[in-house]
């Protein structure tokens, strides 16, 4: 099986927050207030070497929120996603601890560690409710990965810097890019 | 004329043309240098933790990357979950091994019937306002802590997320009197609990309560609290601070806003501090329990039999005796 991955091209990418448009306006159905699961970081804004990249959950192959959380809500799917499972989840914030990557967020910040329910990233894969059914739609967003399609903010990236797929398939866009750029100062970029 | 001039000017502007352009070509090399990061430098920068500008309102949205030592996740999968399942089972397993084998420790010649006092009801109630929190913070937190390792695989999903979302609430609640319990009695009770010299001759002879070889029949000086009880004492102060200051960092993210890796520190001591607490405990439990005859007594209504003073507390009974501070039960 394939084994999913994002890749963000830090050459390519000119931060017009597309992805997060995109992204917000997909899984809409399922994104509370405030909750971002998409975002744009500008590394050196405004000074030499300024750099953005679009960050999201990077469906970890050995997650470290899989191997944190308390309740044990995270499964990997075939394709080799990580996703979870709302109905398990206690809202601990231990995975938000634990991921690299700032991916899980919570719909609340309260004492007691009343957060609500995580949300992330799912590469608009739904969740492990039926295909397209009411609940997945409300607790997870969109199912794209089910009709055979690609994550909406790597689909509407302008500049194709954001690349969502096999990780094979996408590391060698990637390289070829690289190799095409042929800049003697790149170290593979 | 015409013709020379028109050669001229463009051999000129070809010069003036490749001067140019290498010049820029020249410019373009330096850009590369001085501004242009390549993906290695960006990749480094993003990894060694380089925070950025957003958009976003996430909590921790303008890091990328959070970089941390990933050892922590197996250190708790595979040493603390098991460690604190031992912690409980194992010393339970022991005790009662020990116990079948060794015997308790009877009271000479019986209950004298004479009630001695020995802890105010103050002591009494702030003895249980801790310790009834402490013991379902420990099965809560085993769960929380090895509960997907040891009891998921044998349950429902659905019973398992309600199980150990209940698990969750209780554990955040019972925090707070635990909390104010350990305080307490932390504070009031620390004066009775300096170690003496006598406490070292205590701990040679493990109390006096094994029953066989060179220990049996002793028994040990001790005053108001005897050296294991002491020790007890002072480790449950230490980790019970470490474990409270952990707790809540976790508990009141919102109140102290602790690092991302400060969290996972937090988790990690909390756990520690969790398998020493609980090790003690049982040992504790089985003490006033099981082991020692007439010794849940102190804890159910402050006062003790005069035969155990006597034979655990001597020096204590001695001199409550001598300064005539001897209340018995009416």
């Amino acid at each position: 099986m394939a084994t999913m991955k994002f890749l963000c091209d830090t050459k390519r990418c000119i931060e017009c927050n597309g992805c997060v448009t995109a992204c917000k306006n997909e899984n809409d159905s399922a994104l509370e207030w405030g909750i971002q699961r998409r975002r744009v970081v500008t590394i050196n804004d405004g000074m030499p070497g300024e750099a953005s990249i679009s960050v999201a959950c990077m469906h970890c192959t050995d997650a470290p929120c899989q191997a944190v959380c308390p309740a044990n809500c995270f499964y990997k799917t075939e394709d080799g996603l990580t996703l979870h499972n709302k109905d398990t989840c206690i809202g601990c914030g231990y995975c938000l601890y634990a991921c690299p990557f700032g991916a899980p967020q919570f719909p609340k910040k309260g004492a007691f560690g009343s957060r609500g329910k995580m949300d992330k990233c799912t590469f608009c894969a739904g969740g492990p409710e039926e295909n397209h059914s009411d609940a997945e739609r409300q607790k997870y967003g969109s199912n794209r990965i089910a009709e055979g399609k690609l994550p909406m903010c790597a689909e509407l990236c302008a500049t194709k810097s954001l690349l969502a797929g096999d990780a094979e398939v996408i590391s060698n866009i990637f390289r070829e890019r690289v190799a095409y750029r042929g800049s003697k100062n790149a170290i593979w970029g | 004329m015409n013709k020379w001039f028109k050669q001229f000017s463009v051999i000129l502007a070809l010069v003036i043309g490749t001067t140019f352009s290498a010049l820029s070509f020249a410019h373009d090399g330096a850009t590369d240098h001085s501004h242009g990061a390549t993906e290695g430098q960006i990749w480094a920068q993003l990894q060694a933790g380089a925070t950025g500008e957003t958009t976003s309102h996430g909590e921790f949205h303008n890091q990328p990357i959070n970089s941390y030592d990933l050892r922590v996740l197996e250190l708790r999968s595979d040493w603390l979950a098991p460690a604190l399942m031992a912690a409980l089972f194992g010393m339970i397993i022991i005790f009662v091994l020990f116990i079948k084998v060794n015997g308790i420790s009877k009271l000479h010649g019986g209950f004298s019937g004479k009630l001695v006092y020995r802890w105010s009801k103050f002591d009494v109630s702030i003895h249980w306002l801790g310790a009834i929190p402490c013991l379902l913070l420990i099965l809560t937190g085993l769960t929380l802590l090895a509960g997907r390792f040891f009891f998921q695989p044998y349950i429902s999903e659905g019973i398992w997320a309600g199980f150990v979302y209940g698990a969750k609430q209780v554990h955040d609640f019972m925090a707070i009197p635990f909390m104010i319990g350990w305080a307490l009695m932390t504070t009031l009770w620390a004066k009775n609990q300096l170690p003496k010299m006598y406490d070292l001759k205590w701990m040679l002879v493990v109390g006096g309560y094994i029953n066989f070889g060179p220990f049996k029949g002793k028994h040990p000086d001790a005053g108001f609290a005897n050296a294991g009880e002491k020790l007890w004492f002072w480790a449950f102060a230490a980790f019970g601070l470490v474990i409270s200051a952990s707790g809540m960092l976790l508990l009141f993210p919102n109140l102290f806003e602790p690092s991302r890796t400060l969290s996972l520190i937090a988790l990690v001591l909390h756990s520690v501090s969790a398998i020493i607490i609980t090790a003690f405990s049982i040992v504790h439990i089985f003490m006033a329990t099981v082991m020692s005859e007439g010794g849940m007594e102190c804890m159910v209504s402050g006062y003790c039999d005069e035969t155990w003073a006597s034979q655990h507390h001597n020096l204590w009974f001695d001199e409550i005796k001598e300064n005539g501070t001897l209340k018995y039960k009416e």
